[in-house]
């Protein structure tokens, strides 16, 4: 994406609660925003590493609880709460990448649905800590993030700063890795990259991000009980990139939006709820193995693509070989 | 001397013997051709040499020292690369991209100094483009340099590989069939970037099954039957040796 439509991207995004008709669409977009500060990171496990994830909630969860203990009970300073709930969720999801990142898929994918059952048990038996099954009270942040449009504007720059972060990473070499481990472990060891460092890395990256995701999400939400946790909010996380499309940012972004938005916009899916996910999943699934991403991508190429025919000549340039050779020495 | 060597190398799957006691050494600057019939063991042997497969006997040697306990990532990393015989490129990506991956050796590993894209991974990246763009443009893929992999021929992904394994700068390079599907004219191609690349100093190991090709490029030649080595020495030495003529050449 070129910079200039980021920027505009941004500055519409930021002048959201100047033209939102009322309180609900700014509570929807903050929402759109913390769940993307997840799924942005998670998107390099799942899209990018290819490692199917779908026991995120438990890190949410774990976000969420971290800052409503250490902000609440503990009173400590929202900003520092929120940063350590990202500390601890990078280190529950090393504990968990060391132990199933080795797994392969299907098996990766039980482990992390396991880990987000024993975390939502936890939160329930661990009452002392978590108020069990009554929950907790969460406080919000400090001015000027303390009104509905400040904490969408502090959601927003977090989100925007990890976009970002993750679109350094995939358009650069580590990108290039992580589509090797997804795509060919095989050519991808051959190239020396450390598939399961890789792995684990990305894994620990959106774990950090899962849990600043549920420091916000437990600010925004103000009360988090076990429920708030439940599983098919994992699967949605899921969801939102396979729909997106794998390998793409703008695709699971947009996932997100239209997953997020759609079901509230239209009252009647919202009473449909999870039957709309698997109804759209199926639809993308059957229709669009790609994902929306991919479809955008290919819809602009054909209003660029020239219509010269391809050339497949092989034509080696041997002077040109020896100067590159002489210039990488091994 | 910086050598690759396969000393005494046997493998069995099951109760098949897929190589038995095979010795070969390839050195800097030596096209070396492996040939044998199918299911000979030749993939086998490439196979442990780049360290995909652990050998069941014997040491794969590298500058003297065996490698044999070490994996595939870290022999690449000491500057062994290689081509597969179905080429393995990733699809989601471009030409030169797909050369890119194979320079990762070289590239930043930190994942925090990439996420931030601080100034010398930046400096780093347009110094691996640039490689690898001279790598595409040097084997003969100038006229595919951002074209999808997804849009290539078959010849074409055969050059991108061996573009791709030059990008991790090695000092030897493993071809599994770089000849398997080209025309002659691709063929004739393939000999002048094997010769250029043996002239830069890196030792080819060229497991083949266009006897002509082999003859005319490598200096010596391994022949294997059935996971034992019949005959190894010179290309005309080995033309003309009887058990290789009746078993493989077909005299």
């Amino acid at each position: 994406m070129r910079p200039a439509i980021a920027v505009v991207v941004l500055a519409a995004l930021a002048a959201l609660p100047e033209w939102a008709t009322n309180q609900y669409d700014i509570h929807l977009a903050t929402l759109i925003g913390v769940y993307w500060v997840l799924i942005a990171g998670l998107n390099l496990v799942v899209g990018y590493s290819g490692q199917l994830s779908i026991g995120h909630v438990g890190l949410l969860a774990i976000g969420a609880y971290a800052y409503a203990i250490l902000a609440g009970t503990y009173d400590w300073p929202p900003y520092v709460a929120m940063l350590a709930a990202g500390g601890v969720g990078g280190v529950c999801g090393l504990l968990l990448g060391l132990t199933s990142l080795r797994l392969p898929g299907f098996y990766f994918a039980m482990a992390t649905l396991a880990f987000s059952l024993i975390v939502s048990e936890l939160s329930l038996a661990l009452g002392d800590l978590t108020g069990g099954g009554i929950g907790l009270p969460v406080p919000g942040f400090p001015p000027p993030a303390a009104s509905p449009a400040g904490f969408y504007w502090l959601v927003l720059i977090v989100a925007s700063l990890i976009t970002l972060l993750t679109w350094n990473v995939a358009r650069g070499m580590w990108g290039r890795a992580l589509l090797a481990v997804r795509d060919s472990p095989v050519a991808a060891a051959g190239a020396g990259i450390s598939i399961f460092r890789s792995k684990l890395t990305v894994f620990v990256f959106s774990s950090i991000t899962a849990g600043i995701g549920g420091a916000l999400f437990a600010a925004l939400q103000s009360y988090i009980t076990p429920e708030t946790f439940a599983f098919d909010i994992g699967l949605f996380f899921f969801v939102c990139i396979i729909i997106g499309g794998r390998g793409s940012i703008v695709g699971p972004l947009l996932g997100t939006v239209v997953l997020t938005a759609l079901p509230e916009a239209v009252a009647p899916l919202a009473r449909l709820g999870n039957f709309f996910y698997g109804l759209l999943l199926l639809v993308v699934v059957l229709l669009l193995p790609e994902g929306i991403g991919p479809l955008i991508a290919g819809l602009l190429a054909r209003f660029t693509r020239r219509s010269k025919p391809l050339s497949h000549v092989v034509q080696p340039d041997l002077d040109r070989l020896r100067a590159a050779l002489a210039q990488a020495r091994p | 001397m910086s050598l690759l060597q396969a000393v005494m190398v046997s493998k069995h799957f099951g109760g098949v013997r897929a190589l038995d006691e095979v010795t070969l050494t390839l050195a800097p600057g030596e096209v070396h051709g492996l040939i044998g019939p199918n299911g000979s063991g030749k993939t086998t042997l490439l196979n442990m040499l780049s360290g995909y497969y652990a050998p069941d006997g014997g040491q794969i040697v590298l500058d003297g020292e065996a490698v044999t306990a070490l994996s595939v990532r870290q022999r690449a990393r000491m500057g062994l690369a290689r081509t597969f015989q179905k080429p393995r490129l990733l699809g989601d990506l471009g030409v030169l991209d797909n050369a890119m991956v194979g320079a990762w050796r070289d590239a930043p590993g930190s994942f925090v100094a990439s996420a931030l894209v601080l100034p010398f991974v930046r400096r780093k990246e347009s110094e691996l483009r640039a490689r690898a763009r001279e790598l595409v443009l040097g084997v003969g893929l100038g006229h595919a340099m951002d074209r999808p992999v997804s849009l290539l021929e078959h010849a074409e992904q055969r050059f991108l590989e061996i573009a791709r394994a030059l990008a991790s700068r090695p000092r030897f390079l493993l071809l599994d069939e770089p000849a398997g599907g080209l025309t002659a004219a691709e063929i004739g191609h393939l000999e002048a970037v094997i010769s250029t690349i043996r002239d830069a100093g890196i030792g080819v190991l060229l497991v083949e099954h266009h006897t002509d090709f082999v003859f005319r490029l490598c200096s010596s030649v391994t022949t294997l039957d059935r996971g034992t080595v019949i005959a190894q020495g010179s290309p005309a030495a080995v033309r003309s040796d009887p058990e290789v003529n009746r078993v493989y050449l077909g005299a």
